[in-house]
């Protein structure tokens, strides 16, 4: 979820995104939970979360 | 949607609830009443702020004599405004002039009372209100010693308040497919569960925009420094400030002390008079003087649009006082920026202070209703538990765990309404009396229902006593605080008549309801109710 906001703050101006994720973080975060529930295989479901989550902090670390 | 689905959904909502419920009521409670915090510490103090002329700030004596008691020179001061209360709460910073301030390092803050016109430390300004509107966010339980680095009780409510959500979510999706159908259904009349399960789900579907609302704008103002902390260290070097600059929570007057002094010191009444014109409607929420009497000192004035012209908006005048110049302005009217916007949407969501008493009645009763809610899943909890394949210790602590839980919800009414009277009778207020008035009230009627061990007895005596504790209310205002229902009606007060009218209205409801549980308790009881009853008398709540 961190990481999602981070990638977009790369795309808009930082402090709106911030605002944003203060407001619908909890949630998708919420639902990203749940997700991990719902999944068959916990590996999978792991495996995809760092998936998303390199890719999603890749802007970062090549700005960085 | 298929059974595997179902049953997750069914078991993350059932455990992630359980773990919550008592901790989630006393929110919902607390934070109903929370609607009337205003009302409330009016009617304690006994001066309305309707009918009450409000009295403009007295900036030239207060300054003058915090001036030759403290040497104002070189600190910055503030002044905040509480809304629809004579209340300000005035502090100031250590001097940067340390070598002519004999004090500078002295700082105070305190809450300045222009009705009464006296000054009081928070403690003692502290009233039911308050208490309440803190309980709701459990700002109490900071002040268990556990050092994580986060006060505590925030943490635990901003937890609680994750996990409503979650729940919320999850048990949306497990009502999904009959949603329709299942909104129809009551069934009174059937096994208990069937009760509780109809009350929890059409309750919980009915109140469900409205929970969704609270448990996201809640947990967003309780612990935004969880999603902004990681965001600080990347974006911002670890600079918090920084980001609570850019978000608009606080606004910094960049103006570096110069030690120079200023020949005279302008008259700052005269100063935010003058910006208080520019728009007289606006309400003036803060006060920022900075580098008293330095050639660098700065006013700031900051406004916020009257809730019912607009919903979002704050302006702020600076001037620069060694030369009277504007140096930045914003109007309350202008259209808010994209940040601005969230965040009053946010915050008037969460306080329901945009439409009068009409939102706040409905944002009470929701909240109420909240509550009904998670009782009754506790019940549904235990009640679903309560079976023969169910091993002997199981089905014991279950229903120790429900005894506990339901004996500290339901006696949350009678010692609400209890420290109502307390603090009206005694005429005592402040923390030192409140926090024991309330936390030992709790702790014995809690105490006492969990010995007694009996559903039915907690529920029927709390709404009783809650009930005449309710009725009592008015009338201790009447005898001890001198103001009878239609006194503060016929004077105007109208936010003192309306905390008495609602106690009334309370009293009346639950005493209904009590009539209600005694008659059905002694009804002679249908057979299919027999396994239950025999082991826990349950009766309805409402």
């Amino acid at each position: 979820m961190i990481s999602f906001f981070l990638m977009l703050s790369y795309f808009f101006e930082k402090k709106n995104v911030m605002i944003t994720g203060i407001a619908i973080g909890y949630i998708l975060w919420a639902v990203l939970l749940l997700f991990a529930f719902l999944a068959r295989s916990g590996w999978k479901i792991w495996l995809i979360y760092l998936l998303l989550i390199t890719l999603f902090v890749l802007p970062h670390l090549l700005n960085a | 949607m298929n059974n595997r689905n179902y049953n997750i959904y069914f078991s993350t909502h059932t455990v992630s609830g359980i773990i919550i419920c008592a901790l989630l009521y006393v929110i919902f409670f607390a934070g109903s009443f929370s609607f009337f915090k205003d009302e409330i510490s009016a009617w304690q103090s006994g001066t309305s702020n309707v009918s009450t002329e409000q009295p403009t700030f007295p900036y030239r004596t207060m300054l003058d004599s915090l001036d030759t008691e403290y040497n104002l020179a070189g600190r910055d001061v503030f002044f905040y405004f509480y809304p629809n209360s004579p209340k300000t709460y005035v502090s100031f910073t250590p001097s940067q002039d340390t070598l002519h301030n004999q004090k500078a390092k002295e700082r105070k803050y305190f809450t300045y009372n222009s009705i009464t016109k006296k000054e009081t430390s928070y403690k003692e300004a502290y009233d039911v209100g308050e208490f309440l509107y803190r309980l709701h966010f459990l700002a109490q339980l900071n002040q268990v010693p556990i050092r994580i680095g986060y006060p505590f009780g925030y943490l635990v409510a901003g937890l609680v308040a994750f996990l409503f959500l979650f729940a919320l979510i999850t048990g949306l999706l497990l009502h999904w497919d009959k949603l329709v159908s299942n909104f129809f259904v009551f069934r009174p009349w059937s096994k208990w569960k069937t009760v509780w399960t109809d009350i929890h789900t059409a309750l919980g579907v009915i109140g469900f925009p409205f929970q969704f609302v609270f448990a996201f704008t809640g947990v967003i103002l309780i612990v935004n420094t969880v999603f902004l902390t990681p965001f600080s260290k990347l974006l911002y070097q670890g600079k918090m400030d920084k980001i609570y600059e850019d978000l608009e929570y606080t606004t910094t007057i960049e103006s570096p002390f110069q030690n120079k002094p200023l020949h005279t010191i302008p008259d700052l009444q005269t100063w935010v008079q003058r910006a208080q014109q520019q728009w007289p409607d606006a309400f003036l929420k803060r006060v920022t003087i900075k580098n008293y009497g330095d050639l660098s000192m700065r006013l700031a004035v900051e406004f916020e649009a009257p809730t019912h012209q607009r919903f979002a908006g704050t302006g702020i005048i600076i001037y620069d006082l060694s030369n009277g110049k504007i140096i930045q302005q914003r109007s309350p009217y202008d259209s808010p920026t994209y940040i601005g916007a969230i965040k009053s949407f946010i915050y008037h969501l969460h306080f329901g202070d945009y439409g009068g008493y009409f939102v706040k009645i409905i944002n009470f009763i929701m909240g109420i209703m909240g509550c009904v809610v998670i009782v009754s899943g506790i019940l549904i909890w235990l009640v679903a538990r309560d079976k023969k394949n169910v091993p002997a210790h199981k089905r014991k602590f279950n229903a120790w765990l429900a005894q506990i839980f339901i004996a500290i919800c339901l006696s949350m009414f009678p010692v609400t309404a209890l420290t109502f009277i307390a603090v009206k009778i005694t005429g005592n207020s402040g923390q030192s009396f409140i926090y024991p008035v309330y936390f030992y009230s709790w702790l014995a009627f809690t105490l006492y229902y969990i010995l007694r061990r009996n559903l039915n007895r907690t529920n029927r005596e709390t709404l009783l006593v809650g009930a005449l504790l309710s009725l009592a209310v008015p009338i201790v205002n009447g005898v001890f605080g001198k103001v009878w229902l239609w006194q503060s009606y016929a004077i105007g007060a109208t936010d003192i008549f309306f905390i008495d009218l609602f106690w009334l209205f309370i009293s009346v409801i639950t005493f209904m309801a009590y009539l209600k549980v005694v008659k059905r308790h002694h009804r002679p009881v249908e057979k299919q109710l027999l396994p239950v009853q025999q082991h826990n008398e349950i009766s309805t709540l409402v």
